[in-house]
């Protein structure tokens, strides 16, 4: 038996065998829940409650300064949803910190990617704008920097103070649940969803206290317990994203109630 | 000496091309440098369609220089010899179109310095990721193959006879340079498809076609684009000398090609119209009445297909040089219609994400001055390396004999069986 090969049979291993290996890098058979990153302690979450909600605003304009995001983007939209029994609704809308983030799957430079606590986040250093991220996402969770921000920020300082450095231009921009507060109030022993300076920005200042965050992994925390209690949609579920921010959705009860 | 400078200068046709392409050369230039100043807030971009004009030159010319990959597959690989001339006309179109995406893209992308960041930094899980590294590998493979082309500047070859003999050499290489190239080709080509066909929160985009949907689009359209302006030069210009028999035969393999991309075509648009699915139906409507109708029905379907199809099948107008270059035009505009249409009409359609079942609202794009000059900058950068190809470097002629590559006689001392 010869150990020579024909050129037709070479080229056919030498095609077969490229292909393949770009194939299983592609494939990735591990990729869902959150590619593979292990999970930590903590998974975050958020549960923002419409029947609470007054559509104020006052989560962006906070969310805005904390986080020094400029006046034409939110990285927190409150939008109208609808009527419930004649009363007007209104649905908040932040980074939904997927478990399965179309962002994070679909950004060939890793820029976007998972925190062990769930966190989707933004490495703006390594992200080249390509916007492929923003396409992505099913949730327009993600503005891009079209031009410099620059001078003040107009809702500072009356919103809050810059907690996290500027973006520059031309990388998309998100929320990243203050991941600033939680990290810092950790250190310091506090419990995110529970200590205002370890909690999300949004959720401190929200009037109504329509936005509940916390631990999943605790059951004895306010998030883990409405999930458990009541029920709960995820937006665009059925794209199996599976987002970390839960609603509640008003119920025409809860304007019976308040009525009465 | 006034007047000797004076003659030198009487205007020629070809200085008068030079010319015109000088103006949109600078106008880009002049573009160019005002996105990189100002950045992506002088095009009319937004967050819902961030995608335009400029997506639609970088993923045309990459489809367009398809014509590369494929015929040097089908001289090298497959052993179609009598084609090398046309091939080598391919890679030169190829490696004009690839530099033609890249300069686009290095205009589109947010930061543009710190584009070496795709090389740097891998998420090998991302389609992109894979259609950058096929893109810098595939373009090294042109440049090699472009080396025995470059080679015959007569400026180098008087200069440095060394090394242009060693640049020649590389043709030797061609069958294995042709193999990297359908490597690399057939993954970044239909990548650049799936790019799409693997988002979930675009229903139009999200399917499995839009891979075999882009690969198919681009041999065709990249064959059609080497043969027309191999077609159109020699009309031109006697520095360019082709072989009819051989480009009417391959506009023959282009016209039963056209057949199965429409074929495709006509499936997966067939399907899209059973069921109302959100987003996706809204879509397919863009194109078959909204704004995006004219370009869908008379840019990709009728010039872009059908009548191509029919007049490359048919002999009589096959054999008409005036009929054969149109449908070859015609394919090559089919091409971009369909790659604008399906950026646009997956974009355009807003899909909410309020609870309950989404409802739609549309988005509206029209390119800004600046990313005209800049498009328009680029494709004149690609038709003057084009023109300077043919002029000085010999790039259209059928009649010009490639240094024979080497041949590895490789033989099984028995059959080699199972």
């Amino acid at each position: 038996m010869s150990t020579k090969i024909k050129r037709r049979d070479f080229l056919k291993i030498a095609g077969a065998g490229v292909v393949g290996l770009a194939g299983l890098q592609l494939m990735r058979p591990d990729a869902h829940a959150s590619g593979g990153v292990e999970a930590g302690e903590h998974q975050w979450a958020m549960v923002i409650d419409q029947s609470k909600c007054t559509g104020c605003g006052q989560c962006t304009l906070s969310c805005r300064a904390h986080n020094d995001v400029p006046p034409d983007i939110s990285w927190n939209e409150v939008l109208p949803a609808g009527e419930v029994e004649g009363h007007q609704v209104f649905l908040a809308r932040p980074c939904m910190h997927c478990e399965n983030a179309p962002c994070v799957e679909v950004c060939m430079v890793g820029a976007s990617y998972y925190r062990p606590d769930g966190i989707v986040m933004m490495d703006y250093d390594k992200c080249i704008g390509c916007r492929y991220c923003e396409v992505a996402c099913p949730y327009q969770a993600r503005s891009f920097n079209w031009q410099k921000f620059e001078g003040d920020n107009p809702a500072v300082p009356e919103w809050g103070q810059p907690e996290v450095d500027r973006r520059p231009r031309g990388v998309p921009e998100k929320c990243s649940f203050c991941y600033h507060r939680i990290d810092r109030g950790l250190e310091h022993g506090l419990t995110p969803g529970v200590d205002p300076a370890a909690t999300p920005a949004c959720t401190v200042t929200c009037p109504t206290g329509a936005r509940i965050f916390g631990d999943l992994n605790d059951p004895e925390s306010e998030v883990s317990k409405i999930i458990h209690s009541q029920h709960t949609v995820r937006l665009r579920d059925e794209l199996g994203t599976a987002p970390r921010v839960y609603y509640v959705l008003a119920t025409p009860e809860d304007f019976k109630e308040a009525e009465a | 000496m006034i007047k000797n400078f004076r003659t030198r200068l009487q205007p020629t046709p070809w200085l008068g091309w030079l010319a015109f392409l000088g103006i949109f050369l600078i106008a880009g230039v002049i573009g160019g440098v005002i996105v990189l100043w100002k950045g992506l807030s002088v095009t009319n971009l937004t967050d819902l369609v961030p995608w335009g004009l400029w997506i639609t030159i970088d993923l045309s010319s990459i489809a367009l220089a398809a014509g590369a990959f494929s015929l040097c597959a089908a001289v090298y690989l497959i052993g179609l010899k009598r084609y090398e001339p046309v091939a080598r006309t391919a890679t030169f179109v190829g490696l004009i179109g690839y530099s033609m995406a890249m300069l686009c893209l290095f205009m589109d992308i947010g930061r543009p310095f710190k584009f070496y960041q795709a090389f740097l930094y891998w998420n090998t899980h991302s389609l992109l990721w894979e259609v950058t590294m096929c893109v810098a590998l595939y373009f090294t493979v042109l440049l090699l193959e472009s080396m025995p082309i470059i080679a015959n500047m007569d400026w180098l070859r008087t200069r440095f006879p060394n090394l242009t003999a060693r640049m020649s050499r590389v043709h030797h290489y061609a069958p294995y340079l042709a193999i990297a190239g359908l490597v690399l080709s057939s993954l970044h080509q239909s990548s650049l498809g799936a790019a799409y066909g693997v988002l979930k929160a675009r229903p139009f985009w999200y399917k499995p076609e839009m891979s075999v949907l882009f690969m198919l689009s681009a041999i065709v359209g990249g064959i059609s684009m080497t043969l027309f302006a191999s077609m159109l030069a020699s009309q031109l210009t006697n520095k360019a000398k082709v072989r009819d028999e051989l480009i009417e035969k391959l506009s023959l393999f282009v016209g039963w090609a056209l057949v199965a991309y429409f074929y495709w075509r006509f499936w997966d648009t067939l399907s899209m119209t059973y069921t109302y699915e959100p987003g996706r139906t809204e879509g397919l409507q863009l194109l078959t009445k909204g704004p995006l109708a004219f370009n869908f029905w008379f840019g990709e379907i009728l010039i872009g297909i059908l009548l191509p199809m029919i007049l490359l099948l048919n002999s009589k107008t096959r054999e008409n040089r005036f009929w054969r270059m149109s449908a070859l035009l015609m394919v090559v505009g089919g091409l971009v219609a369909y790659r604008w249409n399906i950026n646009l009409a997956g974009a355009l359609v807003v899909l909410s994400y309020l609870p309950g079942q989404p409802t739609v609202t549309y988005a509206s794009y029209a390119p800004s001055l600046i990313e005209w000059l800049v498009g328009l900058g680029v494709i004149a950068f690609g038709l003057l390396v084009f023109s300077l190809g043919v002029r000085y470097l010999r790039v259209v002629d059928h009649f010009f004999v490639e240094e024979e590559h080497g041949t590895v006689d490789i033989k099984a001392t028995q059959p080699v069986g199972i």
